[in-house]
């Protein structure tokens, strides 16, 4: 092969892929960019400072020492991360029926309605929310293990609020009701896991796309591509059956159309019908305003 | 037969741009004129003694020495007289960008099947064509049916109602074309069709200068069989498209009578580009008159693995990019 045919090989190839060389350009620029800002972002201290550091309050003592240290851990990772604050409380009191109510001052004899505002309160009071103290992003899961009224709720804030719907939030309080009766570090390292990988996906983290897709995509579309521009075109016949007719069509001397006979069929006609059905996905899952004025959703599970 | 320059003495050949016999070496327009070859071997130029590549049935070429056209007159007089000739109408420039436009977006054809060192090498043929006339009678008498349904209640009703069809026609086909050159593939002359009679002229031997020219090779009794075939194809359909309204028209019985038939010899110029890859002959028609192109390019393997790899590994690239991409900005 000569030079030349080399050299006009190269030519044909980059002209014909320059746009894609570009845009390759282009998004490497920009995915450098991106790495910056997220290297930066990491690293910002969290702008509310007026909550207490502690996030795992076992008043229920249903943890050991170490389950509460490796969970705080695990907090702090994820509250790194997702920037926002993930708090656990766990307790053994009573909440329901007019006793609890005049001993500890709760606003009903309600079970669901004292478990809301326990939650609520005890978020607004010491002031969580990882980037403010009032109405700051993040979440509480209060769990009351008190012998027949045992059962969680979990109550967000800010950006979990707007992000978490009906179904995240019984999402996150079913993985915990899988594991508290036997496990329950297990239980609340999965109410930190599934609260995690809910913010993630809101943050992207699994990306636009899916592992799968990143690879089968490609290979699907350099497929037809590939089919596509193999496809040859034969020439076609275009003449029609009036191309070498004098005058372009013929000279009609006859024609008749006379009616012979008919025939009628019948048949029954077969009816049938059919229905639908609706969801509940979109964010916002159980709004509600607390005694301290602030917003926050949430929603709770009695076992 | 060869035509000179008056002014310059150089080969005068006929132009399709300036649809006038020109000379290429001082520019002069119809300043031609014939010198008939005489005597002497054909295989022979008469210009430079060089020799001449004349197969069985070559009536037109070039001196391969000298590049003089020269016309042999026994090939295209007498028996062999053409009776009309469709003149160029493309020059090899313009046939060169209808290629190019044609195939410009065939990816994965060589790298050189559209260089201009290539496409140079286009040569432009005249191939002889028998052309038949055929004044015919056509007959059509078959049955029709027309359905028609309705609902009354829960009950569903189709009617179908029988009529008896006929058509009489008569249909004067012109200058139905057959290729008379056994070179050239059927199938390809059948497809470089149609061609536009209007331009059409009386035969004069100046229009072959300049390209490349073969006699008949098979007399038309011989090839008559493929006109009369297209014709019968024809009557059948256009009696067919006569009859409308129907929801089935029966086989019925057809006639198609040939009242007086004719056939004429003329000559339809081509351009032939042969493309060679691996050893192998693609070769390129295209219609002299109309730019009709026939043929279908080689495929480079090498190009279709590396371009399609490229654009496998750039789409990669670009989904891996925007994943990295989501992740870090949002």
């Amino acid at each position: 092969m000569s030079d030349d045919i080399k050299k006009e090989i190269r030519k044909q190839y980059f002209h014909y892929f320059r746009f894609w060389f570009i845009g390759i350009g282009i998004l490497l620029v920009i995915t450098a960019i991106a790495g910056v800002k997220h290297v930066i972002e990491i690293n910002v201290p969290r702008p509310n400072l007026s909550a207490p550091t502690e996030r795992v309050y076992d008043y229920a003592d249903v943890l050991t020492d170490v389950e509460e240290e490796s969970l705080r851990k695990r907090i702090a990772e994820v509250e790194r991360r997702l920037r926002i604050d993930i708090v656990l409380v766990t307790f053994n009191q009573s909440v329901e029926g007019e006793e609890a109510r005049r001993q500890y001052g709760y606003r009903s004899a309600d079970w669901e309605q004292n478990m809301m505002d326990y939650a609520d309160d005890f978020w607004d009071e010491n002031q969580y929310g990882y980037n403010k103290g009032f109405e700051g992003d993040g979440c509480i899961l209060v769990h009351n293990w008190f012998e027949g009224q045992n059962g969680e709720h979990l109550s967000t804030s800010g950006r979990v609020e707007d992000r978490f719907s009906y179904n995240d939030i019984d999402t996150v309080l079913y993985a915990v009701d899988d594991y508290y009766d036997t496990d329950p570090y297990r239980a609340y390292m999965a109410y930190v896991d599934t609260v995690a990988s809910i913010m993630g996906r809101e943050r992207g983290e699994s990306g636009t796309f899916s592992l799968g897709a990143v690879f089968v995509v490609p290979i699907v579309a350099a497929l037809v591509y590939a089919l596509f521009n193999l496809k040859q075109k034969p020439a076609k016949d275009t003449t029609t059956a009036s191309t070498y007719v004098e005058g372009g069509k013929p000279v009609m001397k006859g024609r008749a159309d006379e009616f012979i006979r008919k025939n009628v069929v019948s048949r029954k006609i077969e009816t049938s019908s059919s229905g639908g059905g609706g969801s509940r996905s979109s964010g916002g899952g159980g709004h509600h305003i607390s005694s301290s004025g602030a917003s926050h959703g949430g929603g709770s599970h009695r076992h | 037969m060869i035509f000179v320059c008056k002014n310059c003495g150089g080969n005068v050949v006929y132009s399709p741009e300036k649809h006038s016999m020109f000379c290429p070496y001082c520019d002069s327009v119809k300043s031609d004129e014939r010198r008939d070859l005489s005597g002497g071997e054909i295989s022979v130029c008469p210009n430079c003694g060089g020799e001449i590549p004349v197969e069985e049935h070559t009536s037109a070429t070039q001196c391969p020495y000298c590049d003089n056209y020269m016309i042999f007159n026994e090939r295209v007089e007498g028996a062999y007289a053409p009776k009309k000739i469709i003149p160029f109408q493309m020059g090899k420039e313009a046939c060169k960008n209808s290629l190019r436009e044609k195939f410009k977006k065939f990816t994965f054809a060589p790298t050189d099947f559209l260089s201009e060192a290539r496409l140079d090498s286009m040569q432009g043929h005249y191939v002889p064509f028998w052309f038949y006339s055929y004044d015919t009678s056509c007959r059509y008498e078959g049955e029709g049916t027309k359905v028609r349904s309705w609902r009354s209640g829960n009950m569903q009703y189709t009617e179908t109602s029988y009529y008896r069809v006929y058509r009489d026609m008569d249909i004067d086909f012109q200058n139905i074309p057959v290729d008379a050159s056994v070179q050239m593939p059927d199938d390809v002359m059948d497809l470089i069709a149609p061609f536009h009679y209007g331009q059409m002229e009386s035969f004069k031997p100046e229009f072959m200068s300049g390209f490349y020219g073969e006699k008949y090779n098979m007399t038309s009794d011989i090839v008559e069989f493929r006109a009369k075939n297209h014709m019968q194809e024809d009557a059948h359909k256009l009696l067919k498209d006569s009859i409308s309204g129907y929801a089935t028209v029966s086989p019925g019985r057809r006639e198609v009578h040939v009242k007086s038939s004719e056939a004429e010899y003329g000559l339809i110029p081509l351009w032939k580009y042969n493309y060679q890859y691996n050893g192998k002959a693609y070769p390129f028609y295209v219609n002299g008159q109309t730019g009709k192109i026939v043929g279908i390019p080689p495929i480079s393997k090498k190009k279709v693995w590396g371009y399609t790899g490229t654009l496998w590994g750039c789409l990669t690239i670009i989904m891996i990019l925007l994943q990295l991409i989501s992740v870090w900005m949002l």
